[in-house]
Order: structure tokens, then C-alpha cells, then sequence
């Protein structure tokens, strides 16, 4: 598997996605606060005449975003069809993986394995590749499951 | 036509109508099974039903095109491009001859022979589907291909085309999308000042949008017949199953709704349809033994009303006890019987919708399901519609429900709250009280706050409380009310900081993790590219208990106008004028704003004028008769008739007058002042700006003025009277209203004991009159105009 895939830093890890999953990525702009969301959505903002949903990648995993720096722009992204402009530390490059994505043992540790889909090699190393939908979900999606 | 032959057309088109797809995917893969097997159960089952009624040409075609797929399905024969079209024709020719069944008329007279010898093996291949014979125009095959033929209601058929659903729904948003970008283009326009050569064709670009704006939420219409279809076929086997007789009748399938609220209403209506049947009707010989018919009426009639559609199902069975009702809600705890002893007829047949409630002694199959008709109420509240019961027992039961056409774009009020916006739907908002306003009496009993609204205490929470916003510094009472009626007919008010805007809103639909809390119904952009969140009020309600429960619900009146009610708050212009004074005129006398260069005023004559087009124009509202600027922001006011221009120095907005107007009584000007987000506005007085300015001679209602017979009143002071609004008595037998006479001659006529019926200006001669001063110099125009003023004040009053 050859797949374009987009880096990115998140919690000062280097994770993937699969290009053909992010619609673009944007400067964000003003975020309209939602009250009483979960802390990990950031709110909404407009992306032409669409409301995107701004998801903290960091919160999303159950990590302090305190900690870590913040890109100016997100990645836009669609899952079961809504957009949402995910922030995270950096974005770095695009690039091309190699291989399928693949279990380590002992996993990722608690806040990765729930998001990722494993190790996937790439032309700059090592990254998470990640679980779009399952990143969205939040941190309290296993708990709420169970 | 009678009942049986009905339930046959109804279910070959309901089976063409599910089957229609498939026709088409087996033309393209004359060799797929699954298809195969779709057609022959099609043309099997007309084949069968055929046989109850007398129809021979049906059951011949049906039977032949039934053998060529039985040999398909066998494998006896291989399904070729010949035998599909041959297959599709014969369904075609099925599909006219059961409009003609429908319509009760006779098909015309022919021969199937060349369909059924097509469907022979090695024939001849039709070249084309042939053309149906039809018995007259109306009735029309509209897409050959698919089959599925609708007899039109009118004489003429309209052409139709199919499109995907997802086309469709690309243009409904690219469309949305366009009335967002004008609103972001109107708000940058509106900050850049009035620009003649912009505004017009921004105008029309508004007018068109609208325009494609309405033809596109038609085209996401569906009629309420794809609802309808399936009704006579659950009608017919839950009365089967259940041993009553039950005849439907339905109404209005050519009502059109957006095809979300269709599969919305579905459920709720099935629902009620079940519930009918189950519970409404008695059994044919306790019908008989009431006196009625054998045979129920189950009738369903959907019809539109202004922006709302109302589907009322009801029938002729035995009608809701109310006793039993009470009884019941008593034993479940809905109710205590001290309550119950105080409520009506009414308001304890409404206890249905109430959650945890079944009036059945025994759970039947058919509607003891488990869901009750407080599922269908939330249901329908959830998509702004409403759910109503009335029963005459004995009679029968009817179900009005209450639908709003359309969920994507909405009318919107826009309020903040510790510094952000959220956006509530017109259709909810029944009034806006101002928190200065008196009438709020806002009270606290326990840890509930109340306001009283129209003499009734409803309960009141604030925004910032509801979303867990930090707090504002503003006290309990201080707060702009919005009261709100929910579709149940419950008040309650909602604490905002201020009122922004109202305008369409074009809502969309927020992600599964935000919706979660229930306290948002979608989102939306403002004008500025901003989007802001559009509060589910009935979810807030129901979270914060403000829905009361079964114990003081009050029914809501038939069809409440919400839209008379917004219209009883009226629109006018905000601006600002060279006084500094906010003011606001009437929305509809403004026609246009101008901005017009100093030089097309002139302020030569009695009274400023203003060139605008070429057409001169009375000016009003310069700073003490001067032109303060290079270039003058003017209100184009219009009463239909005459124009008259306003200067001023500022437009600010169009705004709702939701205030009280407080009367100004001691100046005529003015119509009173009221409050617009918190700041006094001077509303000016239309009428009167009007009738002192307004170009229109309005010569019958102008008062009359005598003026001396001198040549020098006729060619100096004529003029000066006409201008200060006065026509000038004809000759000596005229009705006068006022007179002005030279005090000389005045005093003469006073000597000579004559009677003066009216008020009399006296002019002197000379510009100094030491001990005369109830006297006006004849030069002295001010004074004049001022007297002249005066004497029609002192008429008037």
C-alpha cells in the first residue's frame, strides 16, 4: 500500500492520515465557543458558508493541550459526513507510506491505542497511523461504550 | 369503484414503485438473477390478482410475460436485450391499463397479440418501446423507462424528469450557500455606505435569489401521495387482522412537503393510523348496534396552510373516554384527583401525548407496542410540528398534526449572552419584552424564577445559565426576555443579554457530538461569516422542565397565528439625525437612501429642496437650514403618494419596535419614543410629516386663509401663506378657517361691530409697535408663519 498520507504533530508525536480523508487544510479563523460540549470540541468555525466542527486533537486523546504548541491552521477532515477542522501541534508534510498499517506489541500506550490503527512506515519514519472516527468520538467514547 | 378493485391498483403501484428501480437496473444486466426475480414476482402477482376481477386483457398480458420470465428463471431461455424491451412494454401497457382501472375509465378497445407474440422467443425485437395508446390525454406515461406512470390531476400532464436525491440536495445547499455569500455581501455593502450603482443590480441579484430560493425548496417537495400510498394496504390488513371493517379515505395527496418532514411524518402516522384501528373503531355489529355503519371511515386529509402543513386523521369509531383517560392517568400518577376534578373535557384527553401512557386494557400485537403517543409528540416537536386530540365520544377521534413546511432555512432571531450569539427560531419566539419595560414583574418563587406575561406568571431562565456561560453582571430582572411558546402551547421566557437581528437563517446541521447535548438544534452563519449556534428551545424546555406537565398543559388554540403575532411588531429605520438624536422612521414609508451632493439642495426658498432625479423634492431635517456636509445622507420617505426627503447624519439599521411606544403628545412630530436595544429611539410621526411636508396638495384637508383684497396680498403674502400650508380663501362667500386682515382695517371693522367667525392675524405697516404686539409686521415672515402655526395649533386643539 502506497498511499499519500498527511503528517502531522499531535501531543509532540508524529502521526499520519490518509490524504483522501482530509479535504483541505485551513488558517482557522474565529472559533465560536459551544457551551457545554465536550471539552475536547473546540467549537465551530466557517469554512466558506460550512460550519465545521473544531475538534482538539490533543483533548480528543485525553492529553493537556497546554503542553504542546499550536498550529495556526487544521485539517479539515470528513467523517460519516460531517467536516471538522482538527487542531494539532504541527502540520508537517505529506508524504508516502509504505506498508499497512500494523499492531506493535504491547500497544501504543492507553491514549494512543484507542486512535490509532497502528504503525505505519513512511518515507520519514515511523508514524501512528490514526482512526479518523475514533479520534472524533472523544476521550469518553470508551467509557460512554462501556 | 368499488373497495377491492382499489386495493389491487394500490398495490401494483405500490409494487411498481418498489420494483421501478429494479426495472431498470435489469435492462442494463438482462442476465442478473436477483431482478429477474423482482419482475416475475411484479407480473406474478398481477397475474394472480387478476383473477378476482374481470379483467381478461390484463391477466393475458400479465400470464405471457409471467411464462417468458418462468422460462428465464428456469434457465430454458436466456433473458436477451429482446425480451427485456418486450417485458418492459407489457409492464407499460399494465401500468396504463390500471390508471384507466383508477380513473373508472374504459381502455381503449385493441389488442395485446403484438406484446405477447414480442415476448415469444426468437420474435422480432420491438425497435422501440411502443407507444401506449392512451384513452385520452390525461392519462400519461411519464418515464417509459421506469414504468411508474401517474395519472396527473389536471387535463394537462406536466413533463417530469428524475434526478438523484443527492443532486438535488447539492443545489439545495450550493443555493443556501449563495444566500449566505449575498448576506455577507449586503452586511459589506451596508458598511461601505449607499452606492446607486451597486444597490440596484444587488437588489435584483436579492430578487433572483429569492426567486430560486423558493423553486428550489419546491423541488425538494414531495407530495404527500408517496405517503399516502401505503396507507390503504395498512388499513385493509390491520382491519383484517383486528375483525373490523375500515374504508380510508384520503385527502390532499397533492399537498407537497420536503421529503425529510415526509419520512419524518411517516412513523407518527402509521402510529396514529394503528391506534385508530385498534383502539377507535368498534367491531362492525357493535357499530351496528351504535346505529352506524357497518363499515368505518378512516379518513386522512393532509392540507397547507401559510408556512405549515396539517394532517388530520380521524375517524368515526367510538371517540377517547375521557373517564377512562382520567381514571388511568390517575392510577399512573399523572395526576391527582383533586386535579383532575378542574380539568375539562379537553385537557384530559390530552393526557395521551403524556410519556407512559396506553389506554389499552390489553396489549394487542397491532398498537401495544411498547410506543406510546408521547413518542409521536416528541417526534413531531422535534421537527416544530405539534400533535392535538379532540374526541366527541360516540362520534369519533381526530388528530391534528401540525408540521412546519421546510427544515433547512428558517426565519431566526439572533441574541447574545455573556458576549456570544445564538440564533432561535422565528416560529418560537412570541414575544420580546425589554427588560426596562414595566411589565415584566419579574419574581422568584423558590428556586424558580418567574415573569408574568399577559397577566400569566410562566417560568424564566437564563441563557448564560442554561449553556453554563460565566455569569453576567446583570441582575435577575435586568435581562431581555424572550418569550417563547412552544408548539405544546407552553410559555416560557429565556434571559438574554440583548436582541441582534432577525433574518433567514440557513441552518445546518451540526456534528453527533455536539448535538448530544440536546440543547442545539443546528447552526448557522450570520451575515458576517460568524456561525453561531441555533438553540433547540424544545430540548432546552424539556431539560429545564419548563414544559408543564399534564396538570396545567393548556391546549393550544387551533392554528395560533405565530405569523400575525411577529407582524404586530413593526420595522422601522434607525438613524441618526443632526441633532444627534436617534430617531427611527416607519419601515415601510422609507423607499430609498440617497446620498445626494450639496450642491442639488437648495435652500433658497421657504423651505429646503432637494434634486434627486430630476425631480425636486421637499427636504426635511437640516441643521437649522444649513447643509452641514459636501454630501447628505437622505431617507427617501414615501407615503405612496408624495415624497418628501429626511437629512441625516447617520443611517444606522432596520430595527423591530418590540417596546412600548410611550405617546409624545406636546410634539406632533414625533410618534412617540421607544426603546431599541436599550437606548431611547424617537419615533418620528409619519402622519405628520406628511400632511406639513408632503408635496400632494391636499387641498380638502389644507386649512382656508382670507387674506386682504390687496394686490400686495395676492403677489407677496399669497405665496408665504400657501407655503406655511394654507389655501387662500377663492372669493368673499369661501369657507375661511383663519383670517388676515391689515390692523387698520381690522380695527375699522371692529368699530363698525363685526363679527370675526375666525381667528384673525393682524399685520401693521410699521416693523416697531411698542403695546400692539398681538399684531405681525407685514414683512416679518417668521412672525407670520409663526402666527399662521399658531392659530391652526389653537384649531386644532
Amino acid at each position: 500500500m502506497n498511499d499519500l498520507l498527511v503528517m502531522a504533530q499531535i501531543a509532540s508525536r508524529r502521526c499520519a492520515m490518509h490524504a483522501q480523508d482530509v479535504e483541505s487544510v485551513i488558517e482557522i479563523g474565529t472559533v465560536t465557543p459551544v457551551p457545554r460540549a465536550p471539552a475536547f470540541i473546540s467549537g465551530i468555525t466557517a469554512m466558506r458558508s460550512q460550519a465545521l466542527t473544531v475538534i482538539d486533537c490533543r483533548r480528543a486523546m485525553g492529553f493537556d493541550p497546554g503542553q504542546f504548541a499550536l498550529d495556526h491552521r487544521a485539517i479539515v477532515v470528513a467523517v460519516a459526513g460531517y467536516s471538522y477542522a482538527l487542531r494539532i501541534d504541527m502540520i508537517e508534510d505529506i508524504t508516502t507510506g509504505s506498508g499497512d498499517p500494523a499492531p506493535v506489541p504491547g500497544g501504543f500506550g492507553t491514549e494512543w491505542s484507542r486512535v490509532a490503527r497502528g504503525l505505519i512506515e513512511t518515507r520519514v519514519g515511523p508514524a501512528l497511523l490514526l482512526d479518523l472516527p475514533a479520534l472524533i468520538a472523544g476521550p469518553d467514547a470508551l467509557g460512554a461504550a462501556a | 369503484m368499488d373497495e377491492l378493485l382499489a386495493d389491487f391498483v394500490a398495490e401494483t403501484r405500490e409494487m411498481l414503485e418498489a420494483s421501478a428501480g429494479e426495472i431498470v437496473a435489469w435492462e442494463a444486466d438482462p442476465t442478473d438473477r436477483a431482478r429477474l426475480d423482482t419482475i416475475f414476482r411484479f407480473v406474478h402477482t398481477v397475474k394472480g390478482n387478476c383473477g378476482f376481477f374481470d379483467l381478461p386483457r390484463l391477466a393475458a398480458l400479465s400470464h405471457a410475460a409471467e411464462d417468458a420470465l418462468a422460462d428465464c428463471r428456469s434457465e430454458r431461455r436466456t433473458a436477451d436485450a429482446a425480451l427485456v424491451t418486450a417485458v418492459l412494454a407489457v409492464i407499460d401497457r399494465i401500468v396504463a391499463m390500471v390508471d384507466a382501472i383508477e380513473a373508472g375509465e374504459t381502455f381503449p378497445e385493441g389488442d395485446d397479440e403484438d406484446l405477447i407474440a414480442a415476448l415469444e422467443e426468437g420474435a422480432q425485437p420491438i425497435t422501440a418501446a411502443p407507444q401506449i395508446e392512451t384513452a385520452d390525454s390525461d392519462t400519461v406515461v411519464d418515464d417509459e423507462q421506469t414504468g411508474v406512470a401517474r395519472k396527473p390531476d389536471g387535463p394537462l400532464a406536466q413533463r417530469s424528469i428524475r434526478l438523484p436525491v443527492d443532486l438535488l440536495d447539492r443545489v439545495m445547499s450550493g443555493v443556501s450557500d449563495m444566500v449566505l455569500a449575498r448576506n455577507d455581501l449586503a452586511h459589506r455593502l451596508r458598511e461601505a455606505g449607499t452606492q446607486p450603482t451597486i444597490d440596484g443590480p444587488f437588489e435584483r441579484l436579492t430578487t433572483i435569489l429569492s426567486d430560486v430560493r423558493d423553486a428550489i425548496t419546491r423541488m425538494r417537495m414531495q407530495r404527500m401521495e408517496t405517503l399516502f400510498s401505503a396507507m390503504p394496504r395498512l388499513v385493509r390488513d390491520l382491519s383484517n387482522d383486528l375483525g373490523k371493517q375500515v374504508m380510508i379515505d384520503l385527502e390532499g395527496g397533492d399537498v407537497e412537503l420536503d421529503r425529510e418532514m415526509i419520512e419524518m411524518v411517516r412513523d407518527p402516522l402509521t402510529h396514529i393510523i394503528r391506534n385508530a384501528i385498534d383502539h377507535g373503531f368498534e367491531t362492525p355489529s357493535d357499530r351496528l348496534k351504535a346505529g352506524k355503519r357497518e363499515i368505518g371511515l378512516l379518513s386522512i386529509s393532509a392540507r397547507q396552510s401559510g408556512n405549515t402543513i396539517s394532517i388530520v386523521v380521524s375517524d368515526d369509531g367510538r371517540g377517547l373516554d375521557h373517564d377512562k383517560i382520567a381514571a388511568k392517568a390517575e392510577t399512573t400518577g399523572l395526576i391527582t384527583s383533586a386535579q383532575r376534578q378542574k380539568m375539562s373535557r379537553d385537557a384530559l384527553l390530552q393526557l395521551i401525548f403524556e410519556p407512559g401512557f396506553s389506554t389499552a386494557d390489553q396489549v394487542s400485537n397491532v398498537s401495544g407496542r411498547g410506543v406510546g403517543l408521547d413518542v409521536v409528540q416528541d417526534n413531531l416537536e422535534r421537527i416544530g410540528g405539534s400533535i392535538q386530540v379532540s374526541s366527541t365520544v360516540g362520534v369519533g377521534t381526530l388528530f391534528t398534526l401540525q408540521i412546519p413546511l421546510t427544515l433547512s432555512i428558517i426565519a431566526g432571531l439572533t441574541v447574545e449572552t455573556s458576549d456570544q450569539r445564538f440564533a432561535i427560531p422565528q416560529s418560537y419566539v412570541e414575544e420580546i419584552i425589554h427588560a426596562s419595560s414595566k411589565v415584566l414583574d419579574f419574581t422568584r418563587a423558590g428556586e424558580k424564577a418567574l415573569v408574568t406575561f399577559r397577566g400569566e406568571r410562566i417560568p424564566a431562565v437564563r441563557l448564560a445559565e442554561v449553556l453554563g456561560l460565566p455569569d453576567d453582571q446583570l441582575a435577575d430582572g435586568e435581562h431581555t426576555k424572550v418569550v417563547i411558546r412552544l408548539a405544546s402551547g407552553d410559555l416560557f421566557a429565556l434571559g438574554v443579554d440583548s436582541i441582534h437581528s432577525h433574518g433567514d437563517l440557513v441552518v445546518k446541521p451540526l456534528a453527533p457530538a455536539i448535538m448530544k447535548n440536546r440543547l442545539y438544534a443546528g447552526s448557522t452563519l450570520l451575515e458576517d461569516g460568524q456561525p453561531v449556534l441555533l438553540l433547540d428551545v424544545t430540548s432546552i424546555a424539556g431539560q429545564y422542565e419548563l414544559v408543564s406537565d399534564a396538570r396545567n398543559r393548556r391546549l393550544r388554540t387551533h392554528e395560533t397565528g405565530t405569523e400575525d403575532e411577529q407582524g404586530a411588531a413593526s420595522r422601522a429605520m434607525l438613524f441618526t439625525d443632526f441633532a444627534g438624536r436617534r430617531c427611527a422612521v416607519r419601515l415601510e414609508l422609507v423607499r430609498r437612501i440617497e446620498t445626494t451632493p450639496a450642491s442639488a439642495i437648495d435652500l433658497s426658498g421657504p423651505r429646503p429642496r432637494v434634486v434627486i432625479e430630476g425631480v425636486i423634492l421637499p427636504l426635511i431635517g437640516l441643521p437649522d437650514g444649513s447643509v452641514p456636509s459636501e454630501k447628505v445622507r437622505l431617507l427617501r420617505l414615501s407615503d405612496g403618494s408624495s415624497e418628501l426627503l429626511h437629512a441625516v447624519r447617520e443611517v444606522d439599521d432596520a430595527a423591530l419596535l418590540t417596546d412600548t411606544l410611550k405617546p409624545v403628545p406636546d410634539d406632533p412630530e414625533v410618534e412617540a419614543v421607544t426603546l431599541v436595544d436599550g437606548k431611547t429611539v424617537t419615533l418620528l410621526n409619519g402622519h405628520e410629516l406628511f400632511a406639513r411636508h408632503g408635496e400632494v396638495q391636499q387641498s380638502q384637508d389644507r386649512p382656508v386663509c382670507r387674506l386682504p383684497e390687496t394686490d400686495w396680498a395676492k403677489t407677496i403674502l399669497a405665496p408665504l401663506v400657501e407655503t406655511a400650508g394654507y389655501d387662500i380663501a377663492a372669493d368673499a362667500d369661501a369657507r375661511e378657517d383663519i383670517a388676515i386682515w391689515f390692523d387698520d382695517e381690522y380695527e375699522a371693522a371692529l368699530a363698525l361691530d363685526m363679527q370675526f367667525e375666525t381667528p384673525v392675524i393682524r399685520l401693521r405697516n410699521v416693523p416697531d409697535a411698542a403695546g400692539t404686539s398681538d399684531t405681525v409686521y407685514r414683512y416679518d415672515r417668521d412672525g407670520l408663519i409663526e402666527a399662521l402655526a399658531k392659530a391652526r395649533k389653537r384649531k386644532a386643539s
